[in-house]
């Protein structure tokens, strides 16, 4: 069974339910020592209302550690609330966003929990970006030599004492990531990092966020650029209108649209077809009558319709893309409310 | 050693926030930037102009020009002048002397405590500062207390060149004024709290307007042109009614507050509003605007 239920607040066939941590996946990685409800980003029924728009409508998904986990929608759809909410820095009109189990605001030591990466330009333009990640040491408790070793991390050591006024978009973003990575969080919250990075930037990020997830970490990171999203994450949340269309892992989701190896069939003959397909087929019909066929190749279809004498009108070999089915899925919600 | 790990976070032992790291660290946030030495320049500057205005205006109070006056006018003049010499005159010469600086001195402390909010939303650093610390309240009373500690530089740096000044002067007019009088000290301590007050007023107005020209611009309107509408309303309801309190109620402009809390005798209109006045219409907008600044801090949704 592979379709996703698509509408409010539809969360996947056979996907746990939100809300209820998911303890047998820390296991699943092995060795690792985290407790995997420690990581756990878990919003359940979450709302929130300005006035006249509902941003956010009765969303609800969890995400687990040691995964990344893309979160997708068009502009407009509330992702950024979402976050915000889920940060704390938005109080919602219902519902709930917790971490580990606690809300944001209750965490009591919250950077050494939870990185958030909001807006990328997000430092005084006068002061230097490595004077800007100090303050946040400061406040915090946290010794002033971290920001260096953060800006290490995020490769900005040369520009650390020069003024963010002069850092390119790229290195905004790594200025971004490096507050983020302050307390050595467990949890990473990244609202369009990849945003402004040039292709060895993105790669780099990319290679970052996984070693995060490999070790343990919970990664869930907003953006727009799908194919880079499909290289990049293990799970998928998509959205539209502030509400849940898809969630689970890529695979899932691809495949919902868009079965991998299936082979789109459109024939007014599908119960002849389907009778004349060998044994290996498995042949699925969608509510638009169109016929998924797996297990056999196009060319094994062809035959199979001229011997039983089908008349097709299309016969595609479905390729996995990120971007048709997000599209699919959220073609018919209005982007901007 | 990957670049993960962290000798730095592995040799922290009490990390987390107290009240004391907040507060150091938002000195530290406007210690990082231009703002608060270009302000410390204009204070100097200010505080030079009005010794210089103060000194000229005493000077003519202590010694009056005679020549070419008429022998009425003679003898009105001498009579000011030895009024001038009284020891209560001579301690409010010495007291305005040592609180130069202050109209436009606390101006400065007002936009510094603005700019301690709306920097934050100015250049959207106010995400990172809740995230750090969702406890607003705690944020927002450290901010007062740093924009507090940059009024009081800030009146440190105007009562140092006061403190220089001022003796030079008195000595160069020969007049006898011990510093220490409790009047002088007085003025100079009530001072400290104009500058520490004016900082947080202006925080408070910084959370209400968050736009930093807004807000800026609403805080100097209220301080400057503030005395002069307050002062024209005023005198409109003293023509009509001719009680000495309704002219005294100029002291509700805050810059008029101010000047009375520190230098009662600076306001020149028959019936200038007591000290305790100004101290009052002071502390109630400290208190007000301090208020509106928890309150809204708490509430709003960062953005």
């Amino acid at each position: 069974m592979w379709w996703v239920r698509r509408g409010k607040g539809g969360a996947p066939a056979g996907e746990s339910d939100p809300g209820v941590p998911d303890v047998a996946l820390g296991e699943a990685r092995g060795s690792t020592p985290r407790v995997a409800t420690d990581g756990l980003i878990a919003v359940s029924g979450l709302t929130k209302r300005y006035k006249g728009v509902v941003a956010v409508d009765d969303l609800s998904f969890v995400v687990r550690p040691g995964r990344v986990t893309g979160f997708l929608g068009p502009n407009g759809a509330g992702k950024t609330t979402t976050l915000r909410m889920i940060l704390g820095l938005a109080v919602p009109s219902n519902g709930t966003a917790t971490i580990g189990g606690v809300g944001y605001a209750e965490l009591a030591e919250p950077l050494r929990r939870v990185g958030g990466l909001l807006e990328a330009s997000a430092a005084h333009k006068g002061r230097s970006g490595r004077n800007h990640l100090r303050i946040l040491c400061r406040s915090v408790g946290i010794p002033l030599q971290r920001a260096d070793e953060v800006l290490e991390l995020v490769g900005l050591t040369p520009a650390g004492r020069r003024k963010f006024k002069g850092y390119s978009l790229g290195m905004r973003q790594r200025l971004g990531i490096a507050a983020a990575m302050i307390g050595d969080p467990q949890v990473l919250i990244l609202d369009e990092p990849a945003n402004g990075l040039d292709p060895d930037g993105i790669r780099w990020m990319r290679d970052l966020l996984k070693a995060l997830a490999a070790d343990g970490r919970t990664v869930l990171v907003s953006s727009h650029l799908l194919a880079e999203m499909q290289l990049l994450a293990d799970d998928l949340v998509i959205i539209a209108a502030g509400r849940l269309v898809a969630s689970g892992t890529v695979e899932s989701v691809v495949n919902s649209i868009a079965p991998t190896g299936a082979i789109l069939v459109r024939t007014p003959d599908a119960d002849k077809l389907s009778a004349a397909l060998a044994g290996d087929a498995v042949v699925t019909i969608n509510d638009a009558g169109d016929l998924y066929v797996t297990g056999v190749d196009a060319a094994a279809i062809g035959e199979a319709a001229a011997r039983s004498g089908a008349i097709l009108h299309q016969l595609t070999t479905q390729r996995a893309d990120l971007e048709g089915v997000f599209l699919e899925l959220t073609k018919t919600k209005a982007a901007i409310r | 050693m990957t670049l993960l790990d962290s000798p730095a976070l592995a040799g922290a032992h009490r990390t987390g926030s107290t009240p004391a790291r907040l507060v150091t660290a938002e000195i530290m946030k406007i210690r990082t930037t231009n703002t608060w030495w270009l302000f410390l320049g204009g204070v100097l500057l200010f505080t030079s102009l009005a010794l210089t205005r103060n000194g000229a205006r005493h000077d003519f109070d202590l010694n009056p020009q005679l020549d070419g006056l008429s022998p009425s006018d003679k003898a009105q003049a001498l009579a000011q002048a030895a009024q001038a010499h009284t020891h209560a005159s001579l301690d409010a010469i010495a007291g305005d002397m040592m609180t130069s600086g202050q109209f436009l001195g606390v101006l400065f402390a007002m936009i510094i405590g603005i700019l301690v909010v709306t920097n934050e939303y100015a250049h959207q650093t106010a995400t990172a500062t809740f995230m750090a610390n969702p406890r607003r309240t705690r944020v927002i009373m450290a901010k007062f207390a740093a924009a507090a500690c940059f009024g009081a530089l800030f009146w440190l740096a105007s009562t140092v060149l006061d403190v220089i000044v001022t003796p030079i002067y008195l000595h160069s007019e020969q007049v006898g004024v011990a510093l220490s009088d409790w009047g002088v000290v007085r003025s100079v301590l009530l001072n400290l709290l104009a500058f520490v007050m004016w900082a947080i007023f202006g925080l408070g107005l910084g959370t209400l307007v968050r736009s930093q020209v807004g807000s800026v611009v609403t805080g100097m309107s209220a301080y400057l042109v503030g005395i002069a509408a307050v002062a024209i309303i005023v005198q409109l309801i003293y023509t009509v009614y001719h009680h000495a309190w309704v002219e005294s109620a100029i002291v509700i402009a805050p810059a008029v507050a101010s000047l009375v809390m520190t230098t009662p005798g600076r306001i020149d209109i028959d019936n200038p509003p007591p000290q305790w006045a100004g101290v009052a219409v002071m502390l109630a907008y400290t208190v007000a605007f301090g208020a509106i600044g928890i309150l809204l801090t708490r509430r709003r949704d960062v953005s």
